[in-house]
């Protein structure tokens, strides 16, 4: 792998950056962590003639929990600091461990929880739990700020809903729900640590013995993120069963639309993505259970 | 047991202290001034007719010193199989020709990477594209397309070992089995890519620094392809990364290299880079195995037919080593009265496949251990009562082929079978849990000449200094494995002398005694440790003699070096510090330097090997029964690997088999698809990591080899075999599903378990 | 256009002329010669070139040299602060045989010499998650996970006699 050649710019302020990305037109992309970036420019799947670096805005670094306002986690925040947030991993703990799972230490020492999401791999780690939580995306540029769910952001593998002079500037996660829970489960087949095969988060609300806001998000089963609608309207409304979560889980596979890679095959991943869903399920009711005194 | 001041303990390898300090240096560590950059053209196509290549525009890039094509070489064909010129298949850049993806085309060397890249872009190659072979079945088949013109059938090698009456040992079993085993290609995987890199002599020679493990063959096979006397190059090894038998061939880039220093005259690098790693580096043979097996109703092995076909990829590489060892593998651990092999070799347009750590025995001893676990099951007898009762022992011959020297073969079998509590276990097990048993043999080094050596197989020269030093030369190559550390050990404890009296100089073709064939087969410890061992012996004869006429002892004394002195035994006081001694040789020569070299070449010692090593070895495994992925929670292993030099670095090789046998078994495969290999980078060529290791108890068993230094035979790689069908045998005790056609992942288990369900 | 950057590499500080697309990987080993840090894959997948940037472990090759001008760098090369005594990662690392090709050592050190500063006493699964950005096809990694556990307990004694680790 060898790096093509380009330009580069480090701005210190949004201001200066969002002036620097129009004003470099079509070749010009942002580098973050750059963990994706370089792999995709050396493999000359992805050119760009002049690289805008948003790690020196001090603007867009930093966690910040506010408890009725939930969460925002700045553009420029590495994975690794999520991963270990106090906040994060008290009022979310399937975000942190979606993070903290995210590929290896070094690559989370230097990647961003935005670039995990701007970078749009199907496979993305932290994607399917913040689909699950809900989770917003601020996004800026020298026209305004506009905020969209998460939900309307990806596009396709490498695509989402960013324009070409857009910058993500934070993601935004509700605060977690009384009587809550949610939960992230992945597979790969090798180890703990690997890019997954699957993976999937799942948020859900006990309003007395009904399940509520029920959300099941899947990785790596489809082009982009996706969320297993119909598994969560079967869902939504109903009582807590065993056999309702495997009916769900089953739909959320139906739902799934997994192609055979060097990872796993479709056959395999449509398998998981029931088993995972389940286990998801599970675990997110236990927490709302849990919580329901909270 | 006799004991030993040095040998057998656990010294620290010489090389830690500059490998902890980022201070060792390996090849692309190197720098020489005026040095450029070298970079290789690969075929992106699998099987193509070359019709015209044109360098102009990449000539004409600034920056570009040289662009050569295959047209602008010698083209001389090169293989390791020397003895036999047929089997040599390759041009350092095709001719005519490319058979493989990745095949290489054109090189060349410029000021920089980037221009060195940007060249590679501009030469411009027109392909007629031939239709490509990517099985032995396609390549086998009635007029299927010619891979070599040489080789019309596209079956390069075939080997058959016969012996014993094998229908009349069918005629006579009780149960027969049939199976057919699929086992896949896995790569080295070492850590340090290949690099070379080579300089011009003053006076026209070529220097050659290069990550090999075979200095030696590398030296020959680079002066017959750039058609130059032996003696002119010289082949230096840095620290190597590893190789694991990837890296003991001539490789095109070594010739590009020197070449194209020739040609600009000045220095010139070649690193590969991760992606031609997995693209195009040598890989372990896919083969399949057709394995019939008779016992009768108690266990006892009544014959074995065993029919091979690898996948050689594109070029003969050293399958045809791999192919003969697969015979020879399959007679092994346990005593078949009636044997019949017959292996071919079939080209494909895939990369070569070639030597890697076990070299033919992970595949036939994978048929071997899964289908004598399934006899076992079949004929209710216990897997580890079942090899106690046909195993090989001390003497044991294979006939027209090998005789086994030392053998603790059974006494492994039970210590493991004690450690890992086999019987209690293999009762209790909850649900998805299972235990499994593989066993393993291995050579220690071959005996067959197919390099054409003319040289000993392994040589030594020591210097002795009157300042109590020595200084060790030999061609053997440190490539990681310990084995500098191990003949240093083996030396100081043969002198009597410290490891630090020690100075060694290893693997330089041009200042180390001629020759050593390399590191690979597990050859180095028993014949760089004999080829010393001789040499000391010379040594000692000369210091014997000195101290001897010093002291005027009588004629019936022994003498010894011990503890730094030359004195006689039992009489210290009869005797002087080494150095003194050497100082009294010395003298007695009017000066000259003392100087003494020791060979070793094995002699009548069949067609394989001089020493067999042995073990077995017990997987622990639980599997998620839901998702199909299983861990692998602890592994046992006693093993006969003779007198154990180094245990640290013997638990050391020990722990990093299993950690390739682990990826063997589960995780690691190259997915190809149409001659392309798409796993090209380590998340998609799974690896274990240190997450995916299990805890691992290891017993050395107690034995001599008589041909060994010391005592000493393999260890390390034949340790590779046993942990794939000692998995797959605790899959199968957790599950039900039997797997045949490696790997075995999570997909796999989760079929397994329905078809047996129904 | 080349950029001028600033590097403080083991409390060394360089001025280097860089092109943007040149990696910190590929500026210290061929412009500073500081070949100790390894190149093993070049797509952060393998551990062998990572080293400290303001005290975080990364991957040298997916790191731009331009991206951390003004930063303070830790390569092996500074692991042995006087020269001569070793770190006890090293002393560990000799000792427990968690060395065989060594190709592997110098990222692994670096990373076990992060671990230990975040996490002066980790358990075996700590340090093997600590491991988890490293591969090694040499030695199975269990010595190289005693030699992590027995630096743990080394450096607590150093530190006991105000040996800054």
């Amino acid at each position: 792998m060898r790096l093509p050649k380009f330009d580069y710019v480090a701005p210190k302020t949004l201001d200066e950056a969002l002036k620097a990305l129009t004003a470099g037109g079509e070749g010009c992309r942002l580098l973050a962590g750059g963990t994706d970036l370089m792999v995709k420019m050396g493999h000359g799947l992805t050119a760009a003639s002049l690289l805008v670096a948003i790690k020196g805005i001090e603007g867009l670094h930093g966690i910040r929990f506010d408890p009725s306002k939930g969460l925002s986690i700045g553009a420029a925040t590495l994975i690794a600091e999520v991963a270990e947030h106090p906040d994060v991993l008290k009022y979310y703990p399937a975000v942190a461990q979606a993070a903290r799972k995210t590929a290896n230490t070094q690559i989370r020492n230097m990647a961003t929880l935005a670039g995990n999401l701007c970078n749009a791999a199907p496979s993305a780690d932290n994607a399917p739990v913040l689909l699950a939580r809900g989770a917003e995306v601020e996004v800026v540029s020298q026209k305004g700020t506009r905020q969209l769910s998460l939900d309307d952001f990806f596009n396709g593998p490498g695509q989402t809903e960013l324009a070409r002079d857009e910058i993500l500037t934070q993601i935004l996660v509700p605060p977690a729900a009384k009587a809550s829970g949610a939960s992230y489960q992945w597979i790969s087949p090798r180890g703990k640590v690997d890019i997954s095969a699957v993976c999937v988060g799942v948020n859900l609300r006990l309003d007395g013995d009904v399940l509520k806001d029920v959300r099941i998000a899947l990785g790596a089963v489809a082009p982009t993120p996706m969320r297993a609608t119909e598994a969560e309207a079967l869902m939504e409304g109903a009582k807590w069963s065993e056999a309702l979560a495997e009916q769900v889980s089953a739909k959320a596979s139906e739902e799934s639309r997994p192609i055979t890679d060097v990872r796993a095959s479709a056959e395999y991943r449509r398998r998981m993505v029931s088993v995972l869903t389940r286990r998801a399920l599970e675990e997110a009711h236990a927490r709302a259970v849990e919580n329901w005194g909270v | 047991m006799q004991t030993y001041a040095i040998v057998g303990k656990n010294v620290p390898r010489n090389d830690a202290e500059a490998k902890a300090r980022g201070a060792a240096l390996y090849t692309d560590d190197l720098k020489l001034p005026g040095m450029l950059v070298g970079r290789i053209l690969r075929s992106p196509v699998a099987h193509a007719r070359i019709k015209h290549i044109d360098v102009s525009k990449a000539l004409a890039l600034p920056g570009v010193k040289c662009v050569i094509t295959g047209e602008d070489t010698p083209k001389v064909k090169y293989g390791n199989w020397r003895l036999f010129p047929d089997t040599q298949d390759e041009y350092p850049l095709a001719v005519d020709k490319v058979r493989f993806i990745g095949d290489e085309v054109a090189a060349v060397a410029a000021l920089d990477a980037d221009a060195a890249a940007e060249a590679l872009d501009l030469i411009e190659v027109e392909y007629e594209e031939l239709p490509g072979l990517f099985d032995t079945g396609a390549a086998t088949q009635e007029g299927a397309p010619v891979i070599h013109e040489y080789c019309p059938n596209n079956i390069s090698v075939n080997r058959k070992i016969q012996y014993g009456d094998i229908d009349k040992g069918f005629s006579e079993s009780d149960y027969i089995r049939e199976d057919t085993f699929h086992v896949h290609a896995v790569s080295h995987a070492y850590l340090e890519p290949c690099s070379s890199l080579a300089q011009v002599d003053l006076d026209g020679r070529i220097t050659l620094w290069t990550s090999t493990q075979t200095p030696y063959i590398v030296q020959c096979l680079l002066a017959s392809t750039l058609g130059m006397r032996e003696n002119d190059v010289r082949v230096i090894k840095p620290f190597v990364g590893g190789g694991f038998g990837g890296k003991m061939e001539l490789r095109p880039f070594e010739f590009c290299a020197a070449f194209l220093a020739k040609k600009t005259g000045r220095p010139v690098k070649f690193t590969l880079n991760r992606e031609e790693e997995f693209l195009t580096g040598r890989r372990r043979h896919a083969m399949t195995l057709h394995s019939k097996v008779g016992f009768k109703k108690d266990g006892t092995l009544m014959a074995k037919d065993l029919k091979i076909r690898l996948d050689g990829g594109a070029y003969n590489a050293m399958g045809p080593t791999a192919t003969f060892l697969c015979g020879n593998f399959g007679a092994m651990l346990y005593r078949y009265p009636n044997y019949r092999f017959l292996g071919e070799h079939v080209y494909t347009n895939k990369p070569p496949a070639s030597a890697m750590r076990g070299f033919g025995a992970p595949q036939s001893l994978y048929a071997t251990e899964v289908q004598m676990n399934m006899a076992a099951e079949e004929l209710g007898i216990d897997p580890v009562e079942i090899r106690l009762k046909n195993a090989q022992v001390t003497g044991d011959k294979i006939p027209d082929v090998a005789t086994i020297s030392s053998c603790a073969f059974k006494e492994s079998i039970q210590k493991v079978a004690e450690m890992s509590d086999w019987k209690n276990k293999r009762k209790n097990l909850k649900p998805g849990q299972g235990i499994g048993i593989g066993c393993y043999s291995f050579i220690s080094g071959g005996v067959f000449n197919w390099f054409n050596t003319q040289f000993p197989f392994s040589a030594a020269e020591i210097r002795a200094y009157a300042d109590g030093t020595v200084h060790y030369l030999t061609m053997a190559s440190d490539i990681g494995q310990g084995s500098d550390t191990v003949l240093k050990q083996i030396l100081a404890e043969e002198l009597g002398l410290r490891m630090e009296d020690i100075r060694i100089t290893s693997a330089d073709t041009a200042m180390t005694p001629q020759a050593d064939l390399g590191s690979w087969g597990s050859r180095v410890t028993l014949m760089a440790g004999n080829a010393i061992l001789d040499a000391a012996k010379k040594l000692k004869a000369q210091l014997f003699g000195a101290v001897s006429a010093r002291f005027n002892l009588n004629v019936i004394y022994e003498l010894e070096c011990k503890d730094g002195r030359v004195q006689a035994k039992g009489r210290p006081e009869k005797g002087v510090s080494f150095g003194e001694a050497v100082a009294m040789v010395q003298k007695a020569n009017r000066g000259e330097q003392v100087v003494v070299r020791g060979a070793y070449t094995p002699r009548d010692k069949g067609l394989v090997t001089p020493a067999f090593s042995f073990g077995a070895q017990v997987a622990e495994v639980e599997v998620d029964q839901e998702t199909g992925v299983a861990s692998v929670k602890q592994m046992w292993t006693a093993h006969d690997c003779g007198t154990v030099i180094n245990p640290k670095s013997v638990e050391g090789q020990l722990n990093g088999s299993i950690q390739m046998g682990l990826g063997y078994a589960l995780s690691e495969q190259f997915v190809m698809k149409d001659g392309q290999t798409l796993t090209t980078n380590f998340l998609d060529y799974k690896m274990p990591s240190a997450l995916d290791m299990p805890p691992s108890k290891v017993v050395h068993i107690d034995s001599y080899e008589p041909e060994g230094p010391m005592g000493a035979k393999e260890a390390g790689e034949g340790l590779v075999s046993p942990t794939a069908p000692a998995i797959a045998h605790a899959v199968h005790d957790a599950t039900g599903y039997w797997c045949k056609d490696l790997p075995i992942t999570p997909e796999k288990i989760l079929d397994g378990m329905k078809q047996n369900k129904k | 256009m080349k950029h001028q950057i600033r590097l403080n590499v083991n409390g060394d500080d360089y001025e280097l002329l860089v092109d943007p697309w040149r990696t910190l990987n590929e500026v210290l080993r061929e412009d500073l010669n500081l070949t100790g840090t390894k190149l093993g894959c070049g797509v952060g997948d393998c551990g062998a070139c990572t080293v400290l940037v303001d005290g975080k472990s990364v991957s040298s090759c997916i790191t731009l040299a331009v991206a951390v001008d003004g930063k303070k760098i830790e390569t092996v090369e500074g692991l042995a602060a006087s020269g001569e005594k070793l770190h006890p990662i090293q002393e560990s690392f000799i000792e427990k045989g968690a060395i065989q090709c060594g190709f592997c050592t110098a990222g692994m050190e670096m990373s076990a010499l992060y671990l230990l500063r975040k996490n002066p006493s980790p358990t075996e699964e700590e340090i093997r998650e600590g491991l988890s950005g490293h591969l090694c096809r040499c030695t199975g990694y269990n010595q190289i996970v005693e030699a992590i556990a027995d630096a743990a307990d080394r450096m607590k004694t150093d530190r006991g006699k105000g040996v800054k680790p």
